[in-house]
């Protein structure tokens, strides 16, 4: 037993960390939604070039073959940052995804998408308008009991429009052309479900967290009754009520990574705890930031609004807190496995 | 990461739990907080002892076992699975025995460590006084050094256990020019020496589960100094580390509650709202949680980080969790929520549970002051 992270694990947290924190700036961002293109080409060649949209490829594929465990702490980043371009969904969605994928599918994906460089896009039933197909080169679909892979050349699809002006989402009209499967399709399913769990978990703690940094910041700085408002024991216990939900949400995380990374036959119920819990913290993140900010945290000027929108959004998608309780629920209530200390590991 | 016990660890969990499973009395034993359940208690602390299993993690010389944290995770696990009584002795075993290892010299440890763990000394905790509560700076209790001994005068208060226990530990005020953290200093004292007047408080269950301790002129040697003279701030507030860290409160309780709590719904579940089964869900979901964030914390300690104010982030969840948990077993007991005969009905173990949770954002330093903590020390706000 041990539940620490590897040097290696928390070098790539810090590569993606210090990158994004130099390339996707609020002021970036913003440009994007200005020029409605928020998905940001240049930035997206340099993540490529960084080697982590393969990065957990296999090695002999150009990729380093990393973990779930790092993927977290990378996808976290990504989420502190409000990374407009798919990058997690690409390297959790499809990435990880792809052992699981039967030959035929497999086969149309990698002529593609081949060094992890090109775009492909996801949608299922938790998540069912896909992002960015206009920059995709095809799209993975998850149907009720198959699911599919389309060139997006053969696919008509309209543009929905997000409350999220970093996230461009399409309404699927009709699919020309695909090579469709049902094999292992319960397996497969739950394990797209699964991952999009906990990749919009990863996300949300890493928005949680920024949005408290935020919150912090401002405490600070803005001036009331002759002192920074963040004195006052209103601000201070409404930020603290938020670290703390932070603080045990994040091991849930890792610990679903771990579980996927050792095929633990409770990964699904892992990735749903995990968020669910984060979905939590995220959502008293922007109750009590917004607070914090005043009038200002209502406006469109203060960057706050940018990590609350993608947290809304991110909420929502890939099974709320909703569905995922009431997965949890249906795994504990159908366990054969006595509950309680021993249901843990 | 490697986040699944090991060989050994699994075996030393098999050891624990057939251990238990031959010892845990039957019957369970009266309340702690009677005479007679407290000597009943100090006797389980005995048995505990006899196996060798009263602090796994203390070393050999003192009465432990020598394990690292993971294994005292486990032991409390199976010790939560077995249902076996409540320590009596956790003012001891949780809270001053770290602190003792930390600070106090040899003679103090195989003298104290050692009759803590036989069940000998049963230990209250002495902090609180009427005019220092949550301000626990505002401490005036005295303690006079003259020669070869202190002599103390002043009055403790919510001193848990004190009512039947042997010993107090607490914060003195040493030099009397000093004001607030300053000059305090880290004392243990017999409750059986003369000019020690100990007046028990009953709880909302009605037993006193703590007590006021009266002091006049009460001589205590020299040797039961814990650390330096004028050090004790420092020392009290690893002590409150440890409580309000792994050590008062392991993830195993909650996520036995959360586990009945489940089972308790599920049998009544026609009887109830969705929002219940809501509430259920949060309780697993929070208690696993927990589980895994001691797991996360123990790793760390074990390689080599320590736990700060951190620990004001785990007494605010597990206290809140623990009262939702049992609001809702309340609600879920509909109107039979208010029995109280254990002798027939479930519900009167819900309703301990439930008064006893109230409790949880008070002690150990109330919920608002651990927030306070966090927001200065942890997210950099002004005081």
């Amino acid at each position: 037993m041990n539940f620490n992270f590897t040097e290696e694990q928390l070098q790539f947290k810090n590569t993606v960390k210090s990158f994004l924190a130099d390339e996707c700036s609020s002021d970036s961002i913003r440009d994007g939604w200005a020029a409605k293109k928020p998905f940001n080409h240049d930035r997206w060649n340099k993540i490529a070039d960084l080697g982590v949209l393969s990065s957990n490829l296999p090695e002999k594929d150009g990729g380093f073959g990393i973990d779930q465990v790092a993927l977290s702490l990378m996808i976290e980043e990504m989420g502190y940052a409000a990374l407009p371009e798919p990058v997690a969904e690409q390297i959790f969605l499809i990435n990880d995804l792809m052992p699981l994928l039967p030959d035929s599918i497999k086969k149309e994906i990698r002529n593609t998408y081949q060094t992890g460089s090109k775009l492909i896009s996801v949608a299922h039933p938790f998540s069912p308008n896909p992002l960015f197909l206009n920059d995709a080169a095809g799209l993975l679909l998850f149907n009720e009991d198959s699911y599919q892979f389309a060139l997006t050349e053969d696919i008509d699809f309209i543009p929905l429009v997000s409350n999220d002006p970093s996230r461009e989402l399409s309404k699927i009209n009709s699919i020309q052309k695909s090579v469709s499967s049902s094999e292992e399709f319960e397996k497969i399913n739950s394990a797209v479900a699964a991952r999009g769990a906990l990749m919009t978990g990863c996300l949300l703690i890493g928005l949680a967290q920024k949005m408290l940094d935020l919150s912090s910041l401002y405490a600070l700085d803005r001036t009331q009754f002759g002192k920074p408002i963040g004195s006052f024991q209103a601000i201070k216990h409404m930020l603290a009520d938020v670290a703390v939900k932070i603080e045990f949400a994040r091991p849930t995380i890792f610990r679903a990574a771990h579980s996927l990374l050792e095929n633990n036959p409770k990964s699904a119920l892992h990735c749903a705890h995990a968020k669910y819990m984060s979905a939590k913290a995220a959502e008293l993140a922007c109750k009590n930031s917004i607070q914090a900010h005043g009038a200002m945290g209502y406006t469109w000027e203060m960057d706050l609004h940018i990590f609350m929108r993608k947290a809304w959004s991110l909420m929502a998608c890939w099974g709320n807190e909703d569905k995922q309780q009431d997965i949890i629920y249906k795994t504990l209530t159908s366990s054969e496995e006595e509950l309680g200390v021993l249901y843990t590991f | 990461m490697k986040i699944n016990f090991t060989e050994e660890q699994n075996i030393f969990r098999e050891e624990v739990r057939s251990w238990l499973e031959v010892n845990v009395p039957k019957k369970s034993l009266l309340s702690l907080d009677t005479k007679e359940g407290f000597e009943q208690h100090r006797e389980w602390e005995k048995t505990l002892n006899s196996g060798n299993w009263s602090m796994v993690t203390w070393p050999k010389e003192y009465g432990g076992r020598g394990l690292d944290l993971i294994r005292w995770l486990i032991f409390e696990e199976e010790y939560y699975r077995a249902e076996a009584p409540t320590r009596v002795n956790q003012n001891g075993v949780f809270l001053l025995g770290p602190t003792l290892m930390e600070f106090g010299t040899h003679e103090q440890k195989s003298k104290f460590l050692n009759a803590m763990a036989t069940g000998d000394h049963i230990w209250s905790q002495g902090w609180s006084e009427p005019g220092a509560g949550s301000d626990m700076a505002a401490i005036r209790t005295t303690a006079v050094l003259e020669g070869d001994h202190y002599k103390i005068n002043g009055q403790k208060t919510w001193s848990s256990r004190a009512a039947y226990a042997d010993w107090t530990f607490g914060l003195f005020r040493t030099d009397l020019e000093s004001e607030r953290h300053r000059g305090l200093s880290f004392i243990l004292v017999s409750l059986d020496t003369p000019g020690v007047t100990v007046r028990p408080i009953p709880q909302l269950d009605g037993e006193p589960g703590f007590a006021e301790i009266y002091f006049d002129d009460v001589i205590v040697p020299r040797e039961n100094l814990l650390g330096e003279d004028g050090e004790g701030w420092k020392i009290a507030m690893a002590t409150a580390g440890f409580e309000r860290g792994l050590m008062l409160r392991s993830p195993a309780r909650f996520q036995q509650t959360a586990a009945k709590l489940l089972k308790l719904y599920y049998k009544n579940k026609d009887q109830c709202s969705p929002m219940l089964q809501s509430k259920v869900v949060e309780a697993w979901a929070e208690s696993e949680s927990y589980a895994l964030s001691i797991y996360h914390t123990a790793s760390k300690m074990l390689a080599g980080g320590s736990i700060g104010s951190e620990s004001s982030l785990g007494k605010i969840f597990w206290s809140e969790l623990d009262h939702m948990m049992h609001q809702t077993a309340l609600k879920i007991l509909g109107a039979s929520a208010e029995l109280a005969d254990s002798s027939e009905h479930d519900a009167a173990q819900w309703i301990k549970g439930f008064m006893f949770s109230y409790g949880g954002p008070i002690y150990a330093g109330t919920n608002e002051i651990q927030k306070n903590i966090i927001a200065e020390r942890l997210l950099g706000l002004p005081k």
